[in-house]
């Protein structure tokens, strides 16, 4: 190509005694060398900022992949390697509740996003309804006058809709009660 | 201490939530305040890393009564207060003219403090360099230079460089746009030399990059300088505890950390897998097979021997057949 003594030509290499050491991932540049007589600090400061730059800048574009996006020529960093101090401790490890370790054992898996969607078909009406909450399926037995007998159940029915509500109500109590247990648990 | 808060409705939660400890911390907030008395220099300088340190960082304006290192109360307040957990205090005195302390905390204690007398003949502020300045909130390139800084036994310049790079790093990212690297911040201390002044000082510069085309494919670099211009002695310095220390070190263990020992791919693309198999038990080798050495002649020999020593049946069986 060119002529390497062409004036053009500028220097990009930067040597020094001692090499420089980099954390790339905080864009820095250890420069160990001493430096020069303080006859003139402000161009030598800046004589050893250029060289730094330079230095790193070589770094960065030698060393680390490039891709080139529409938001920009992006460089992928490595990881710190620097130990900086934390702001805040770990945070401690989170204990299982009395269910998930219950689920463990059973081998129980977590539900679905499917199983949590609150929609469900119904098929006798033929449209969506709410598996639970406002409009919520699971109210639909709180109205009636007269229930079912569940053959399954060894419980005795009660013979009005508001017995479901109450066995509801006492549904969420209970959870809440097993909430509290284990955040008690927790924090002891 | 403040009183713990249990959050009642989710907005307080969400708040609440943003300052609990996590693995993966928030970008550390700095806090800028001053002392009862401060001088319009100090003022300046505070003034100007605070715009360098935007938007991850707070003013106050108002004169606070600390001396940071007689009682440091006040900041560890101000620190759970506002979530900060670097704070630049200034502060001006007869005794300590000029006085900048950086304070870093732990969980909202102080974790080390370090105390910095600004030069007032060399300081230049952000606005006396008439050039353009960069953007706000770009991520700076950092460079240390001079021996001070590389000392392997902790003291007040490798403080001052943890500091100074938990100062300027901003937020963490694990991508950086070439276009973004626009100045480097330069610190900078000579060499401790002997008959000289014992503690070197330390020089702040921050300059502008100016990249030209040099023929090759690199770029050749050019720096400009921005401003501030700051040149500190190093004053009081309150080092960490070992064990808070310790403890402020630690780093989230994460799946990524540990490869998964002996497994590798190839350049052919197979994984190939080493296994540790243990001592390989040499008795049971089966060597060279010959008639003499049969297992059965063996067995048979010692059987006969038995059968002799059990005829004798007496108390020393070894000794008897001797003597027959």
């Amino acid at each position: 190509m060119a002529d390497s003594k062409g004036p053009s030509k500028l220097p990009v290499t930067v040597q020094k005694p001692t090499p420089y050491t980099f954390d790339l991932a905080l864009l820095m540049a250890n420069d160990p060398n001493p430096l020069l007589t303080p006859t003139t600090l402000e161009t030598d400061l800046a004589a050893t900022a250029r060289d730094g730059a330079q230095a790193l800048l070589n770094q960065l574009l030698g060393t680390c992949p490039i891709a080139s996006t529409p938001n920009g020529v992006l460089l992928t960093l490595p990881e710190v390697e620097t130990r900086l101090p934390r702001e805040k401790p770990l945070p401690a490890p989170q204990g299982q509740t009395k269910w998930q370790r219950f689920a463990a054992k059973k081998g129980i898996k977590p539900k679905t996003a499917a199983a949590r969607q609150n929609l469900q078909y119904n098929e006798a009406t033929g449209e969506w309804e709410r598996k639970w909450g406002y409009k919520g399926a699971n109210k639909a037995a709180d109205s009636q006058w007269i229930v079912e007998v569940d053959e399954k159940s060894d419980k005795p029915t009660k013979a009005t809709g508001a017995a479901s509500r109450q066995e509801r109500k006492e549904k969420v109590k209970r959870n809440e009660r097993a909430m509290r247990k284990n955040a008690r648990k927790e924090r002891k | 201490m403040l009183r713990q808060i249990k959050p009642r409705n989710a907005r307080s939660k969400r708040a609440l939530d943003k300052k609990a400890p996590k693995a993966i911390e928030n970008p550390k907030t700095a806090l800028f305040l001053r002392g009862s008395s401060c001088s319009q220099l100090t003022q300046d300088a505070l003034n100007d890393l605070y715009q360098l340190r935007v938007p991850l960082a707070r003013k106050f304006t108002k004169k606070n009564n600390i001396h940071p290192f007689e009682d440091a109360s006040s900041l560890e307040f101000f620190s759970e207060k506002n979530d900060a957990s670097i704070l630049v205090f200034g502060s001006t005195s007869k005794k300590r003219p000029h006085a900048i302390t950086l304070v870093r905390t732990f969980s909202h204690k102080v974790l080390d403090m370090l105390e910095l007398y600004l030069d007032p003949e060399s300081f230049r502020t952000l606005s006396q360099f008439k050039n353009k300045k960069c953007a706000v909130g770009l991520k700076p390139m950092l460079l240390f230079a001079g021996t001070p800084f590389e000392n392997p036994i902790p003291d007040e310049y490798t403080a001052a460089k943890s500091f100074f790079i938990d100062f300027f790093k901003g937020e963490p990212a694990d991508k950086v746009d070439v276009e973004g690297l626009q100045y480097i911040v330069s610190i900078s201390a000579r060499d401790i030399v002997e008959g000289e002044e014992a503690k070197p000082k330390i020089h702040l510069r921050v300059y502008l990059i100016r990249t030209k085309r040099s023929g090759q494919k690199l770029p050749r670099v050019e720096v400009e300088e921005m401003g501030p211009r700051m040149d500190f002695r190093v004053g009081r310095y309150k080092e960490p505890e070992e064990a808070v220390l310790k403890e402020a070190l630690k780093r989230a263990k994460t799946s990524q950390e540990r490869p998964k020992k002996n497994v590798e791919t190839d350049i052919m693309g197979d994984k190939m897998g080493r296994i540790h198999l243990g001592k390989q038990d040499l008795s049971e080798l089966q060597t060279r097979k010959m008639k003499g050495l049969k297992r059965s002649r063996d067995v048979l020999a010692s059987e006969d021997e038995d059968d002799m020593l059990d005829g004798a049946s007496g108390e020393e069986p070894v000794k008897k057949p001797r003597e027959a």
